[in-house]
C-alpha cells in the first residue's frame, strides 16, 4: 500500500509535551526518543497507518511539526 | 500497459515563520497552538502586511513578540487602550490586542470596558487559564470556585474572593460591541470551531462595525499540576462547565 502521509518532527523544538501523541486517531506518533535537550520528545512510530490528516500539526503548541499528504492523481 | 499514476506530495501544515523559535512556554501550554491560529487566520486573510499586534504583560505578551507581525510590547493593563489609541492614528492599520485573564479582568477592567463601551473598532483575543501562570499561578480573576492556588491553597472561596470574571458576557450586552465569543483549544474540534470565531472577529474589524472580542480557555499545565492530558479533562470537567462555550453576541451590520 503506498504512504499517503509523512510528518516531520523538528528535534530542537519538541518539549515532549505529548499532545500529539493524543489526538494522532491512527496512534501512530510515540514518546520515548531522547532528544536533543536529554528530555522524552515525540518520534515518527509508525510511518506505515500515517493518512497526512494534520492535526498533530494543528495541535503541536510549539510549531516542531510539519505535516505533508500524498495525493495519487492519474495523468492527464 | 501500466497507468502510471503521479504522486503529489501536498504540504498540510508548516511550521510558520515565527521571529522567536522554540517559544518560551512551558510544554503543553496552549498559548502555542492560538498563536499558531491566529498566524493561520491572518496568512488566510491576506493581513500581515498591514497588522500591529499589542501584547502586554505575562505569558501572552512572549507569543505576541514572536509572531511575525509588527508588535507593541505595553504595560500590564492597558492593551485596549494603547490599541484604541493605534487604531485612532491608524486607521486603516489592522490592530489586535492579546490580552491574559489577569490583564483584562483585574488591572486593565477598566480600560477593557471603556474601550467597549466607546465602541472602539479593535479586535481584543483574551487568553483565560484560571491563574497568573508567570508569577506561579496565583489567583486571578477567572479562577474557578474550588480550584487550588498558592494564595486560596483551600480551594477559591466565594466569601473571600468573590466570583469568576466573564469577560465576553460583561461587554456584549453593550451596544459598541459587534462580537463576543468564546472557545477552547484542547481538541483539534474545538480549535477548529474556534478558529473560524478568531476570523469572524477579524472581519468585524475590517468591515468596521466596532469592538470585538474572543476568549480561549487554555491549560496552565505547571501552575495546575497537571500533566497536558489530565488538562484536556479538568478543562472538559471543571472549566467549561463554568464558562460556557460558544458567541454570545453576533452583530451583521451597522446600526446606522
Amino acid at each position: 500500500m503506498p504512504k499517503k502521509g509523512e510528518i516531520i518532527i523538528d528535534e530542537r523544538l519538541c518539549k515532549g509535551c505529548a499532545l500529539c501523541v493524543m489526538f494522532c486517531s491512527k496512534k501512530c506518533i510515540s514518546m520515548g526518543k531522547i532528544g536533543p535537550g536529554g528530555i522524552p520528545i515525540a518520534h515518527f512510530s509508525d510511518p506505515e497507518a500515517c493518512t497526512g490528516c494534520g492535526v498533530c500539526g494543528w495541535m503541536c503548541p510549539d510549531m516542531a511539526i510539519e505535516v505533508y499528504e500524498y495525493v495519487a492523481r492519474r495523468p492527464l | 500497459m501500466i497507468e502510471e499514476t503521479a504522486i503529489t506530495k501536498n504540504l498540510v501544515c508548516k511550521t510558520p515563520a515565527f521571529r522567536l523559535l522554540p517559544l518560551g512556554f512551558c510544554a503543553g501550554c496552549h498559548y502555542g497552538i492560538i498563536f499558531r491560529l491566529i498566524d493561520e487566520v491572518l496568512e488566510e486573510m491576506e493581513l500581515k502586511g498591514i497588522t500591529v499586534c499589542i501584547g502586554g504583560g505575562g505569558c501572552s505578551a512572549m507569543g505576541a513578540m514572536a509572531m511575525d507581525v509588527d508588535a507593541f510590547g505595553g504595560p500590564h493593563g492597558p492593551g485596549t487602550a494603547i490599541a484604541s489609541a493605534l487604531k485612532r492614528v491608524c486607521p486603516d492599520n489592522f490592530i489586535f490586542a492579546i490580552q491574559g485573564d489577569g490583564e483584562q479582568g483585574a488591572i486593565g477592567l477598566g480600560s477593557f470596558v471603556a474601550a467597549a463601551v466607546r465602541g472602539e473598532n479593535i479586535t481584543i483575543i483574551t487568553m483565560n487559564n484560571a491563574c497568573y501562570g508567570m508569577t506561579g499561578g496565583q489567583l486571578a480573576p477567572t479562577t474557578p470556585l474550588g480550584m487550588v492556588t498558592p494564595t486560596t491553597p483551600e480551594g477559591r472561596d466565594q466569601e473571600m474572593a468573590g466570583f469568576p470574571f466573564h469577560g465576553p458576557e460583561l461587554v456584549a450586552p453593550l451596544r459598541g460591541v459587534a462580537y463576543a465569543a468564546r472557545g477552547t483549544v484542547h481538541t483539534p474540534a474545538n480549535r477548529q470551531r474556534s478558529k473560524k470565531m478568531v476570523k469572524t472577529a477579524f472581519q468585524k474589524q475590517l468591515q468596521r462595525l466596532g469592538f470585538a472580542v474572543v476568549e480561549f480557555i487554555c491549560a496552565c499545565p505547571t501552575n495546575w499540576r497537571l500533566s497536558p492530558v489530565d488538562c484536556a479533562r479538568y478543562i472538559e470537567e471543571k472549566m467549561i462547565p463554568e464558562f460556557p462555550l460558544g458567541e454570545f453576541k453576533n452583530v451583521e451590520k451597522n446600526e446606522g
